[in-house]
């Protein structure tokens, strides 16, 4: 970790880089779902515009866990703690999509978009 | 004693205290919003309604996100200042990221605020339509109801001639406003005939409450206690019936089960009837000469002849006509309709000009047909643009389903203006409080509507109540205001109240801060999931 005063500031420029890019990204983002010309996939919203639109989310995320949270060099404690939080959230999640396969509801909602 | 890695970190774990508990804690908040998130992905997958797509406003969650984002940065900023020992700096920053805080508060405030006071309507046919409802008035003023709040055009309205209260269950605010309501018309609820009883065994029968008695919370309360008394005594007396002819029954056979002979075991109500006291459940007054009461929706379940208020007060007379009144429509729905017409293998676009909207409002058919050339412009476009497919001949692109049937505020804004949707032009001010019914009045660009009550199915502000959709942005984003709202006041803790700790001990606040700010950055990273997902998808 960036302990001692210099190191700080030299890490003070990765930071308003990494603010940059999360701006940057919003834009992107916001761009991308209301100026028609940069829809991707089909006209409005569809899967393609949730990927990219999550895609760029989840860059903009890992930044600020890996940078702003220092996440690039924690301790091994603090990525056991973490990644068990996210493998329970991924794993919970996974189990109730199991449900998309055995639907309660009409499966005739799943065939429109 | 002195409890230990506080400031230091531990050796094994190469961590202090507090950090390691922030990231237990962060890792709990990963899989509750998680939780959320999931929740929102199958509801919106199953959803039986057109998912309500780039609904929300976009310019106020933007700023909201840049706000989070640059509070990120101070937030890191505040740390590093403080990790080099300048207290200046270190204040500055937190400021700033105290004042991003608020920033983001008051614009969820008034998001918030535009919402609970929008009105939506779904008619039986499942057109929607959503605006402003109008105020009741009389005399030029507005009308107030018991709390003291203007009342909302949109009131159920039942020729009252007589009123039956159930006497335990008869809510007082409401007797007092059917008073009320009864004065206004100069009219009177009174008892038409005396009512009688017994209120205690062997005594004669008494007058409880005499013909042309006036109606007032003073007298239910005493029929309650008269009923009540009366209940408690009878039930009393009846189980100690019961229990004597248990007793004969069991000495008659002996050595049978209860089961055996508990068919044979009965009261003899007859026998009992004099011994009784009269129970009251309810009372009836006579409403003379009959008038014209008012009710909130909620409130009651409305039938021509005989409608029920939620308190169980029966109130008999003629069901009168009562609309429901948009002062300002600024929005006509048909995505719903036009779905379920798909699904019933119907041609959606008959089924709307069908609809009682298009059919009786003038307003409605002329945004129709508007919307109805709109479409084609844009259909139009996507052919120019993206061409037809080679193999079957059909566009590649075509309008969404909420272009094709929804004629949105902003639609009719460019409608009113005279120009092409895709080019209308709103005012900044609009961006955040939604339409400007006052500024675009001389055009009549939101038009009133008056919606007979048989035609509606289900109305509701956009709240919770609306559907799922609502249901869940509210979960979520009121939520995560709750982690801003307390990451905030910790930062503020330790912008206000941290000196003395900085003189002391200027690494364990720096310790303190940093651990402040890992949770200011997971609230900045759920909400860079929370703005794409709710606003723009």
């Amino acid at each position: 970790m960036a302990d001692t005063p210099e190191a700080i500031k030299k890490s003070i420029r990765t930071y308003l880089f990494v603010g940059g890019i999360l701006f940057l990204g919003t834009i992107i983002t916001v761009l991308v779902a209301t100026v028609p010309a940069l829809d991707v996939g089909r006209h409005g919203f569809d899967k393609w515009d949730a990927i990219l639109g999550l895609t760029i989310a989840s860059i903009k995320a890992s930044l600020v866990a890996f940078i702003f949270m220092h996440l690039n060099h924690e301790k091994k404690a603090v990525y056991w703690l973490f990644g068990s939080g996210l493998v329970m959230v991924w794993s919970l999640a996974g189990l109730t999509a199991l449900a998309l396969g055995d639907p309660i509801f009409d499966p005739l909602f799943y065939s429109g978009r | 004693m002195e409890i230990p890695y506080l400031v230091t970190p531990r050796k094994d774990t190469g961590l202090f205290n507090s950090k390691i508990a922030i990231w237990l804690f962060l890792a709990s908040e990963v899989m509750l919003f998680g939780g959320f998130f999931s929740a929102y992905v199958f509801l919106r997958l199953g959803a039986d309604y057109p998912w309500p797509e780039r609904t929300l406003p976009v310019l106020p969650g933007l700023i909201n996100t840049f706000v989070l984002i640059g509070s990120s940065v101070t937030v890191v900023f505040a740390w590093a200042a403080l990790k080099m020992r300048e207290w200046r700096k270190f204040q500055i920053f937190m400021g700033i990221t105290v004042f991003c805080a608020l920033i983001f508060m008051v614009l969820k405030g008034v998001e918030y605020n535009v919402k609970f006071h929008h009105q939506a309507l779904r008619l039986k046919d499942f057109t929607v339509v959503e605006g402003h409802l109008g105020k009741e008035m009389e005399d030029g003023k507005p009308v107030l109801n018991h709390h003291g709040k203007e009342v909302e055009e949109n009131l159920i309205y039942v020729e009252g001639s007589k009123l039956t209260f159930n006497t335990v269950r008869f809510y007082q605010p409401w007797v007092d406003e059917l008073l009320t309501q009864a004065e206004h018309h100069h009219s009177k609820i009174i008892f038409t005939a005396d009512l009688t009883a017994t209120t205690k065994v062997g005594e004669p029968v008494e007058v409880i409450a005499k013909a042309g008695e006036a109606l007032s919370n003073q007298m239910l309360s005493r029929l309650k206690e008269v009923h009540l008394a009366a209940r408690s005594h009878n039930a009393a007396f009846r189980t100690e019936a019961l229990r004597e002819e248990w007793k004969v029954a069991k000495a008659e056979n002996p050595g049978k089960r209860g089961w055996q002979i508990a068919s044979g075991v009965n009261i003899d109500v007859e026998a009992l009837a004099p011994k009784l006291l009269t129970e009251v459940p309810s009372v009836a007054f006579s409403v003379e000469p009959p008038v014209r009461f008012s009710f909130a929706p909620r409130d009651i379940r409305e039938a021509d002849g005989q409608s029920r208020l939620r308190d169980d007060t029966v109130v008999d007379g003629k069901l009168l006509d009562s609309p429901m009144v948009f002062h300002n429509i600024d929005a006509i729905d048909f995505q719903h309709l036009a779905m379920n017409a798909v699904k019933r293998g119907a041609d959606p676009i008959a089924a709307i000009e069908n609809s009682w909207l298009v059919k009786n409002d003038e307003f409605a058919r002329e945004a129709w047909e508007w919307n109805k050339v709109q479409v084609a412009k844009i259909e139009k476009r996507l052919i120019d643009e993206y061409g037809l497919d080679e193999k079957t001949g059909k566009p590649n692109r075509e309008p969404t389903l909420k272009e094709r049937y929804r004629i949105g505020w902003k639609d009719l804004v460019a409608k009113s203006d005279g120009v092409d949707r895709e080019k209308e032009m709103i005012k900044l001010k609009e961006e955040f409080l939604g339409p400007d019914y006052k500024g675009r009045e001389d055009k009549e660009t939101f038009p009133h509507l008056s919606v007979p009550r048989e035609q509606i199915g289900f109305a509701s502000k956009f709240t919770p109540a609306w559907n799922t959709f609502y249901a869940l942005y509210f979960t979520i984003t009121g939520l995560h205001g709750l982690h801003v709202i307390g990451g905030a006041l910790v930062l503020a803790y330790y912008l206000f109240f941290g000196r003395k700790m900085y003189l002391e001990n200027p690494e364990w606040l720096s310790n303190r801060v940093e651990v402040g700010g890992l949770f200011w950055h997971f609230v900045d990273l759920v909400w860079i999931f929370v703005f794409p997902i709710l606003y723009l998808m």
